[in-house]
């Protein structure tokens, strides 16, 4: 093994979702009509994806790009290996957070706490005349269903602390 | 004709007027509005999806298979769970049904039989409502207004698996605003994505308004429209939202309405705008004021 690269980085993304990863000849046109490329440093699923073929995880696991993804879908409609670059960008971040914790998103735990990312009671429903909301945030029997369902979930026996039920 | 409305976070948290828009012109339209019990974040890429695939398809099983038991297909505004919703089904009627219902929904009591579909709300509108029936419904007009579109990215691409338009050249959300009365003149940056979602604007603010800023420019330049007509929630939030940041940083010295579809159909159908259209940014007055004084 060349110091510092691991060949078994590829079948960990490969594993966690990044099997096309494979496909992938270098060719760019994902970033191409990538909407981050306005950003001082853009998501490169390409640059992504030659990192883990160099088997380069110190430098991968560094990225913060893959976390900048608008998740527009332009680079799967266009890789002409259709290799779908987007499922690959989650694959790292998944890959991330199994060897970060910090990685993992807290809103994570605002679901599992009321089954979405915020507080969807807003107190105007009554003003407007909408109906009451029916979703687990609003039925105790039903979040109970959803929260059982969650702890049968590998993220959720990994991370368990960050999941509260209140 | 029925759906179940999936609401997913940021319209009942943020916008209920939107969710007010959709439920009350789907119902002038005939169809009728279900809820679904128990449902929750479809979820967003932003979350499981990033850390865990088996718990994401689990969640979208999860709201996949309380719709189920409505008997209808799913209609949803926001792109983000449409593309979340459909994505996670495209990969459920691949292979991965049997394993995620034994797994995860059969430990409570729940079962996704591969039936119940989701549709954007673009697609339903075009597809199975159809023009006709949205410009019957009418009681006012945005006849002799301009309105440029933004297509929600998600319900164009991966278009293999979640499109019902073509990607490249997109009519159906064209077709509807037009069908309202209004022009819909084409810019062009009219494919460009608002960039609102995702960790973009929060990761390279700067940047992230710049990109915008191509976008509103080429429209005030090219078109210099009445309002922009968005379907999908974070396009709404964003589009309209950022312009005050822009205008704040000297970036634009323009502003543009911004409107939900169902916001600007339910207004011509003749519903209350201080209602379906309460909350925004960027002033609408203007634009709610020329609707009413063009009486169909």
């Amino acid at each position: 093994m060349i110091e510092g690269r691991d060949p078994k980085l590829m079948e960990e993304l490969i594993e966690l979702g990044g099997a096309d990863l494979v496909k992938c000849y270098q060719c760019g046109t994902c970033i191409a009509d990538c909407p981050t490329g306005f950003a001082e440093t853009p998501l490169s699923a390409k640059r992504l994806i030659h990192l883990v073929k160099l088997g380069l995880r110190e430098k991968l696991l560094e990225e913060e790009t893959p976390w900048m993804c608008v998740t527009c879908g332009g680079c799967e409609e266009r890789c002409p290996r259709e290799a779908e670059p987007f499922e690959i960008v989650l694959a790292i971040r998944r890959w991330q957070c199994k060897e970060d914790d910090t990685y993992v998103p807290l809103a994570l735990s605002e679901i599992f706490a009321r089954g979405h990312t915020q507080n969807v009671l807003n107190p105007m429903r009554k003003e407007l005349g909408l109906p009451e909301i029916v979703t687990v945030a609003n039925n105790r029997e039903a979040l109970q269903k959803f929260r059982e369902m969650l702890k049968e979930t590998n993220v959720y026996k990994r991370y368990s602390y960050i999941f509260r039920e209140e | 004709m029925k759906f179940c409305l999936f609401l997913g976070c940021n319209m009942p948290a943020i916008r209920p007027d939107v969710e007010l828009s959709i439920r009350l012109s789907l119902q002038t339209l005939g169809v009728e509005v279900l809820d679904i019990e128990g449902a929750s974040c479809c979820p967003a890429f932003g979350t499981f999806p990033s850390v865990d695939e088996e718990a994401t398809l689990a969640i979208n099983a999860w709201n996949l298979a309380n719709a189920e038991r409505k008997g209808a297909d799913i209609i949803v505004q926001c792109g983000s769970c449409y593309s979340s919703l459909k994505l996670g089904r495209y990969k459920l009627m691949h292979g991965k049904l049997e394993e995620i219902n034994q797994k995860f929904l059969s430990k409570v009591g729940l079962r996704y039989e591969g039936k119940t579909d989701v549709r954007h709300l673009i697609d339903v509108m075009h597809n199975v409502i159809g023009v006709e029936r949205i410009r019957n419904s009418l009681k006012f007009s945005m006849k002799g207004m301009k309105v440029v579109v933004q297509n929600p990215c998600h319900v164009l691409r991966p278009s293999k698996k979640v499109g019902f338009d073509d990607p490249e050249n997109p009519v159906a959300f064209r077709n509807i605003v037009k069908a309202l009365g209004a022009e819909v003149p084409r810019y062009s940056r009219e494919r460009q994505c608002c960039g609102g979602a995702g960790g973009f604007a929060k990761h390279d603010k700067t940047s992230n308004l710049e990109f915008l800023k191509k976008k509103l420019d080429a429209m005030k330049d090219e078109v210099d429209p009445d309002c922009i007509a968005v379907s999908c929630i974070t396009c709404l939030m964003h589009m309209d939202n950022a312009q005050a940041e822009l205008r704040k940083l000297g970036m634009i010295d323009y502003q543009i309405p911004v409107f939900d579809y169902c916001q600007l159909l339910a207004i011509c159908q003749g519903h209350e705008p201080s209602k379906v259209a309460r909350i925004a940014t960027t002033p609408r007055d203007v634009v709610i004021g020329k609707i009413l004084k063009n009486r169909i």
